[in-house]
Parts: structure tokens; C-alpha cells; sequence
């Protein structure tokens, strides 16, 4: 069987997963990384990967006119993914959906090799169980008093959305990258059910119940109306459309962001986060460099605010560094067993390719069952208003910790 | 309606639909109150019978916007006289963080409000069609309607 996967715009994560399908020879693999500059042929099997513009459509419609199926793989394509955050800020990162028709959807972040295996198969997509029955946590469903922006590593048997950190894991199938088993809430890189994010969202709202919500006087019906001021349910979620659409925003209903956008697609993505969510979405931008990029913004603010990391934190990061060339040889190389090591290697140290076990000031878990995971892990910390640089990497955050402007020079 | 502020015809024109959840209690009671009395509302109000506000979510109300509504707004009891337990509080969590997204995305926070009724009193329920009409207005006034961005 011809496959052929051509990669558009975006991180290179999933493109880069799959010279996995290589280790299987029942196929002849070709990865196009540019397909703009593709000439047409018959393909059995054309899969697509990357987050999709407007102005791709020709292409696609290309592939789609010479191709028996299609495939789209991972969540850039299928339903928007991270980089349709920027939509927030008037960007038009569209799903495949809106583009060609049919095609055979592959979620995730990153999509799951073995489901794209059986998607080229032509076998039947499995079927997945919601991720809280799967989760090891568990439920007391009592309205929330408190919203936490970080989460108390302590606690680690009840549900996380109960102790008031907010877990997608309601609207989630299980998988494999589990960011639950990391200390890592759910971020819902698999929905289960459509419009996901306006389903949690109202979820999440009857949760924060004993949360005070601001009224007031309604001069013209004479009772009492919600109130526009700022309240305790505003302020305990700052970044509503990180949170709850962080992959979903471009599917969600919601009509397109009117902000004025700061600068190129990539900085439009990381500005109005939060400066605590920040590793975890440089961590799904994937590519090349993207292990050094999350260290880069973690360290600079340590650096800044003179956050202590031990020795143990520093060597396991400069291994996850070290990993990450051996990485770029494997994929400059195209070699599935070294990609496959390595890419094991650096789910040992950082939970999964989304490195859900990296954060400020250490890690959120423990990495080998028989180290001290008292000396390298990670704490609550404060924001702290400031401008931060290290190396190519320069953010602002203001006193609520949203990132105000982002400047990223390189990839 | 002689309190109603003057809106401008072309701003009046944008105001086609609103989308308005009444309980089944409070709301809809005042609403039968102010019809008992010939109460004038402004003929843009649709109003749907629910339950309870609490039933109503940001799906509900993400519907109604994306198939007409100019505006939604929720009419529920009155605070603490839930006649479940607490859905209009509830509600008004869920519309509070709806009317912050919307902001997030660039829009007027005004689309989307809750209020609340007396069952014996219609002018209740006027006063707050009358409410709605008023903020919309000012909303589209300043930055246009949601169907300007879409």
C-alpha cells in the first residue's frame, strides 16, 4: 500500500510520529514536508498533518482528487488544535472538515500511532472509554469554594476538577499520553462529544457553585439581575479560552475573536495565557526545538524570581536537552527504531511528547521509582508581574500572570 | 413604556430577536401576570418555557445565538427562591463566565444576561424585557452585533 503523509503548516509532532509507520514494511511510507511543491500522483493512502489556512484549500483539494482515502491526523487537522487559539485573536485556522469531505479523522495531541495504523488498515476506529473511568482519582462532586490555578502535589486520590483545578477529562476519551498520570490535568485533546468546550465550560460553571457571583439591583424589573462588575467566578478564571477551548476553538461555535492580533500566528497562540500554562502549551507545540523553547520560558522566570532548582531538576533537564538532538538526528535521518528510543527516552523523563512533567521550579512527578522525588519536585510558585528574556525568548506578564505580548525569534 | 429611552431606528432594526429562557415558576408567572394586565413589551422578546433556568447552559444559549438570536437572556426566580434549589444561581455562574468569554473573544459582554421575576408582579418581567432591549442597544451601538464578527 502507497501511504504518503503530507505535512502543512505548524509543529512538525505528529509528521514527525509518523516515520513510526515505517517499522511496519506491509507499506511504502514517503513524508512530504512541503506540498506545495508536490506533483500529482495516484496515492492510496494520503495522510494529513499539520494545522490548516484558507488559503491551502488548492492543495488539499489536489490531494484529496488523487488519493483513494484520506486521513487526517492529530488535532491540528482534524478539529483546529493549539494553533486555533490564535483565532481568539482574528486568525482563520480552520478543520479539515470545512475544507474536503469525507476524510477519516485521527484525534489527539499528539493522534496515537497505532489508531492511525488501523485507520490506513481500513479497520474500525477502536472503542475508547471516557477518560474519569479510567482515572484513578476519584469524585465527591461538592461545589467548589475555591478555584486553584496550581495544583498541590500532595492530593493525588481525589478528582482534580473537585479540588478546583479544572480537568477536561469529562469530555475526553482515555489515551495514551495520559497528562493525568503527571499531575497534569486533562487539557481535552480528545474530545468524546462535540463542542466540547462549551459542554465543560458548562460543567465547570454549575461546579463553581458556592463560588460568590456578583448581582445588583435592576432599577426597570425592580429585583435582582446579574451584575456586569468584575466578581470571585470572573477572577478565578483568567484565560477562559485557553483553558476550555485550548484545541477546540475553531469547532466550537463561537464566533471568530475580534482582538487585534500582536504579532504572527505562533505569538498570537501564547498571548493571554496563563504564565502557569505556558510550559504546558510551548510542550504541545512539538517541532524540533520545542524541549528547549519550554525550558527556555521555565527558566528565565526561575531565574527572575529566584525560584531554587536543585541539582537533580538540572541534570534530568539537561538530559531532556540531550534527547532532543538525538531527537533531530532521528528525524533528519528518518530512522523509526532510534526515533522510537528516543522518543521512549524522553517519555521516561517528561511523562509524554506533550512533557506534561515539566514545570517551574522541578517536575510534577516522579521519574524513577527508586529516586528521591522530594529533591527535584516542583511548587506552588507566585506570579509575579515583570518582563522576562532568555535567549530568544522574551514574554511580559501582568500582575494576574496573563501573558501580554510574547516575542520568539527562532522556529 | 413611556421609561424606555429613545434607540434609533437602524440600531432598532438590529434587534430582531431576542432569545428569552423563562422558568417555569417566576419567570413565565410574571409573564402570565403581564399579559392578565395588558403589559406592552417590545414585540423582538421569543420567549421559551424551561423548567428551570438551571436547565439552560451555554449550549442552549450558544444554539440560540448561532441560529438568529441577536441576544439571550435568562428570566429565573428571585434569589434564594429557586422553586428547585439553586438553578438560577447556578445559571448565573455559567452566564457569568459566558459573558467573560465573550469578552475574551473581543465581543460586547451584553448578548447574554440573566434576570430575575416576581410571579405576582408583571411588571417584573416587563421591566426586564425592557432592561434587555436598553443594554443590547448600547451593545450594538458601541461595537456592532454578533453577526458582525461571524
Amino acid at each position: 500500500m502507497d501511504v504518503k503523509i503530507f505535512q502543512f503548516n505548524g509543529c512538525n509532532k505528529c509528521f514527525n510520529e509518523t516515520i513510526l509507520l515505517k517499522e511496519n514494511s506491509k507499506y511504502s511510507v514517503q513524508l512530504i514536508s512541503h506540498p506545495k511543491n508536490w506533483k500529482e500522483e495516484k496515492v492510496d493512502v494520503a495522510v494529513i498533518t499539520g494545522y490548516l489556512l484558507p488559503e491551502d484549500k488548492e492543495i488539499l483539494e489536489k490531494i484529496k482528487a488523487n488519493s483513494k482515502r484520506v486521513i487526517a491526523y492529530g488535532n491540528c487537522t482534524t478539529i483546529g488544535g493549539v494553533f486555533a487559539l490564535a483565532n481568539q485573536r482574528g486568525h482563520s485556522v480552520i478543520p479539515i472538515k470545512r475544507i474536503i469531505e469525507p476524510i477519516i479523522e485521527v484525534n489527539g495531541c499528539l493522534g496515537e500511532i497505532e489508531e492511525l495504523k488501523l485507520a490506513i488498515e481500513g479497520s474500525e476506529k477502536p472503542q475508547l472509554k471516557n477518560l474519569c473511568d479510567v482515572c484513578q482519582r476519584k469524585r465527591t462532586c461538592h461545589y467548589l469554594d475555591e478555584v486553584h490555578r496550581q495544583i498541590e502535589l500532595n492530593e493525588n486520590s481525589t478528582c482534580f476538577n473537585d479540588l478546583g483545578f479544572l480537568c477536561n477529562g469529562f469530555i475526553a476519551k482515555e489515551c495514551k499520553e495520559r497528562c493525568i498520570e503527571y499531575n497534569t490535568p486533562c487539557r481535552g485533546c480528545k474530545p468524546s462529544v462535540e463542542r466540547s468546550g462549551i459542554r465543560m465550560l458548562g460543567m465547570f460553571g454549575t461546579l463553581m457553585g458556592n463560588i460568590e457571583v456578583a448581582t445588583e439591583h435592576s432599577v426597570k424589573g425592580a429585583t435582582d439581575k446579574l451584575a456586569d462588575a468584575e466578581d470571585d467566578v470572573t477572577q478565578s478564571l483568567p484565560d477562559i479560552v485557553g483553558n476550555f477551548f485550548r484545541f477546540t476553538l475553531s469547532t466550537s461555535g463561537l464566533p471568530k475573536g475580534r482582538i487585534p492580533s500582536t504579532g504572527s500566528l505562533l505569538e498570537d497562540v501564547f498571548t493571554g495565557r496563563l504564565i502557569e500554562e505556558l510550559p504546558l502549551i510551548s510542550g504541545l507545540l512539538g517541532g524540533d526545538k520545542w524541549i528547549s523553547l519550554t525550558l527556555k520560558i521555565i527558566e528565565s522566570y526561575e531565574e527572575a524570581n529566584e525560584i531554587e532548582v536543585s541539582e537533580e531538576t538540572k541534570k534530568n533537564r539537561n538530559k531532556l536537552l540531550q534527547l532532543e538532538k538525538e531527537l533531530q538526528n532521528a528525524i533528519k535521518e528518518e530512522d523509526p527504531k532510534l526515533y522510537r528510543k528516543v522518543t521512549d527516552d524522553i517519555r521516561t523523563i517528561a511523562g509524554n511528547m506533550n512533557l506534561s512533567n515539566i514545570f517551574f521550579g522541578g517536575f510534577k512527578s516522579q521519574i524513577k521509582d527508586n529516586d528521591n522525588f522530594e529533591e527535584y519536585k516542583t511548587q506552588v510558585f507566585d506570579v509575579v508581574e515583570g518582563t522576562y528574556k532568555n535567549g530568544s525568548v522574551e514574554f511580559t506578564i501582568d500582575p494576574i500572570g496573563i501573558v501580554k505580548d510574547i516575542e520568539i525569534k527562532e522556529g | 413604556m413611556s421609561e424606555c429611552e429613545y434607540i434609533e431606528p437602524e440600531v432598532l432594526d438590529k434587534i430582531q430577536n431576542i432569545c428569552v429562557f423563562m422558568c417555569n415558576e417566576c419567570g413565565q408567572g410574571s409573564a402570565n401576570t403581564a399579559g392578565v394586565a395588558r403589559m406592552a413589551y417590545e414585540p423582538a422578546i421569543r420567549i421559551v418555557r424551561v423548567q428551570c433556568t438551571g436547565q439552560v447552559g451555554p449550549i442552549q444559549i450558544m444554539d440560540a445565538l448561532n441560529n438568529g438570536a441577536d441576544a439571550v437572556a435568562c428570566v429565573g426566580c428571585c434569589l434564594g427562591a429557586c422553586h428547585f434549589f439553586n438553578g438560577n444561581i447556578l445559571s448565573m455562574h455559567r452566564i457569568k463566565l459566558m459573558k467573560k468569554l465573550f469578552k475574551e473573544l473581543g465581543y460586547s459582554d451584553q448578548f447574554v444576561n440573566q434576570y430575575t421575576s416576581r410571579a405576582a408582579e408583571g411588571e417584573t418581567a416587563v421591566g426586564d424585557f425592557e432592561d434587555i432591549v436598553e443594554r443590547l442597544a448600547n451593545a450594538i451601538r458601541e461595537e456592532g452585533t454578533i453577526k458582525d464578527g461571524c
